[in-house]
């Protein structure tokens, strides 16, 4: 009698069992499948290439960005028999409508200390789509080292030039020249003044001074000219250079910050994740300690 | 085999359970207040006591604005403490009362023991001493499970025998302070021993007293309090000029001066 018993629940514990097994199996295979999702497993993409002399900065899985969107990424980084690189990008479909044949590829470095992606520089409108293995024209962006330097570069001869206008005679000497004609005026109007109107001397010594003024007023003026085309030709070099960089310093702040900011988020993740959650407890309001001693009063 | 596939399974899913798990989230306000309620703690310890009572008034608002009842109870016990040391000795017993009277929100029973001490304190140094043990039996009777504040409330009674000239009374409730703190809290034990030195002193026993003293103000020197270092070289004074050594009790109250003309608190 017991037999049967014992086998019949043998047979339960194992239907059971099963159906545990299926259900564990099956949650597995959901986050399998989720993960898949996640790594865009499912999705369709375009292979589109481009060509350069070296493969400095480029790596297999950087993104590939079109106005500031992730549209793919790299696939492969290989050298050809001709000492070429050639760079295969992998880009999503939805996007593909979007990016002419005629639109560039180019390696930038999204910030000041970010990773260099590949930024896809829109062509014509009218042009044909890019179809599998378009090839696409690559040029190097400026990275802010490079901008820094060429700032440098550019503005240590119109440093030079000013510092060698301010500390050159021609300022000086007319300063010292407008400073010897209007001490020399100061005393003629004094003496004038002492004197009165019927000094002859006095009007004569005015006179001099006058033609002292005529004489030198010329040559301040050409001086001063001169001077003014120095730093005129300075700030229009300044003005050049700036408006050089304008596009390339705005784009780097704005990067920056973005990056900042994501690096704030991420660390925000990692202190909340489960692994790590411990060892960043949750600030909570403290109260102070509770001194239990009065000091007597002073007598 | 079938088995360890199972437990694998199963290891899977507790790992896949654990990475889900989501921490409680606490709202925006709630994040600020304890922003706050951080900057004032470290403007109290760095002395600047006006700063900090403002970040605890922030704090206090935000808590009060989202009905946090610990919060508030935190933070009106931190700004009756800034008070206190500021001097406002009214205005901090107003925030106490404020806590203690409160019928509409149910405050930890901590919380109301740790104000009742305080109110206690506050009574004592205004010389009630009825009103200071009748608030300290009220601190009693909120520190009952978990309550770490029963060190303090020794020694705040034994701060009440001491004003009522009764030594052995201070002597007990001192030593009961200290054996509760000692381990636990420095600032209670030297609190404790300062309060046992004063009643050994009163009992005229003086070489133990400076012992006491001497143990006190190493301890209070470590945790920085001037206030509570001037106290112990003020007792170690009185103990040499009662033991007729009047040289070295006058080198303890010159200490003792240089430390109060520096008027940090």
């Amino acid at each position: 009698m017991k037999l049967p018993n014992y086998n019949q629940r043998l047979l339960t514990i194992e239907k059971r069992t099963q159906r545990f097994m299926l259900g564990a199996a099956g949650v597995l295979l959901l986050v399998l499948l989720m993960i898949a999702v996640r790594q865009n497993y499912f999705h369709r993409s375009t292979p589109i290439l481009f060509f350069t002399p070296n493969a400095q900065g480029l790596s297999k899985g950087m993104a590939v960005k079109f106005i500031g969107f992730k549209v793919g990424s790299v696939e492969d980084v290989s050298m050809q028999p001709n000492a070429t690189v050639q760079v295969e990008v992998s880009l999503d479909n939805e996007y593909v409508h979007l990016i002419g044949q005629d639109a560039k590829a180019r390696l930038v470095k999204e910030a000041l200390v970010g990773e260099s992606v590949v930024e896809i520089i829109p062509g014509s409108q009218q042009v044909k789509q890019v179809s599998r293995n378009s090839v696409l024209e690559f040029e190097r962006g400026q990275d802010a080292s490079t901008v820094v330097e060429n700032l440098a570069s550019q503005l240590q001869p119109i440093l030079s030039d000013i510092r060698q206008i301010t500390s050159s005679g021609d300022i000086q000497q007319t300063m010292r020249n407008l400073n010897r004609a209007t001490g020399d005026f100061h005393e003629t109007v004094n003496q004038f003044t002492r004197l009165g109107v019927s000094s002859n001397k006095a009007m004569d010594r005015m006179n001099s001074t006058l033609e002292t003024l005529d004489k030198a007023i010329p040559k301040l003026v050409d001086k001063a000219d001169s001077t003014l085309d120095n730093v005129q030709s300075a700030t229009a070099d300044i003005k050049k250079i700036t408006n050089e960089s304008a596009a390339e310093i705005p784009s780097l702040v704005r990067n920056s910050n973005a990056l900042v900011q994501d690096g704030q988020e991420t660390l925000g993740g990692v202190k909340k994740s489960w692994l790590l959650n411990g060892l960043f407890p949750a600030p909570e309001e403290r109260a102070l300690p509770v001194d239990g001693y009065i000091a007597p009063k002073q007598p | 085999m079938g088995f360890r596939l199972a437990i694998s399974l199963l290891c899977s899913i507790g790992l896949l359970a654990a990475c889900g798990h989501v921490e409680e989230t606490r709202s925006a306000r709630q994040e600020q207040a304890t922003e706050f309620n951080q900057r004032a703690q470290r403007a109290y310890q760095r002395g600047e006591y006006q700063v900090a009572a403002a970040f605890y008034e922030n704090a206090l608002q935000l808590d009060v604005a989202v009905e946090n009842v610990n919060g508030i109870a935190i933070n009106m016990l931190n700004l009756a403490k800034v008070n206190q040391v500021l001097g406002n000795s009214a205005l901090s017993q107003r925030f106490l009362d404020s806590l203690l009277e409160d019928k509409s929100l149910q405050y930890a029973p901590q919380h109301l023991a740790a104000a009742a001490v305080q109110k206690s304190l506050l009574r004592l140094q205004d010389g009630d001493v009825a009103g200071a043990t009748i608030w300290a039996d009220k601190a009693a009777a909120w520190c009952t499970t978990d309550c770490l504040l029963a060190g303090v409330i020794d020694n705040a009674r034994a701060s009440i025998a001491l004003h009522e000239k009764d030594a052995e009374q201070a002597l007990y409730w001192s030593e009961r302070a200290a054996a509760a703190n000692k381990g636990e809290s420095p600032l209670e034990y030297a609190n404790a021993l300062r309060l046992a030195a004063s009643a050994r002193l009163l009992k005229n026993e003086n070489d133990s007293a400076l012992r006491l003293l001497e143990e006190a103000l190493v301890i209070d020197k470590s945790l920085g309090l001037p206030e509570k270092i001037r106290q112990d070289l003020l007792l170690s004074a009185q103990a040499h000029e009662k033991s007729g050594r009047v040289e070295q009790a006058a080198q303890f109250r010159d200490r003792a001066a240089r430390i109060a003309a520096t008027a940090v608190k």
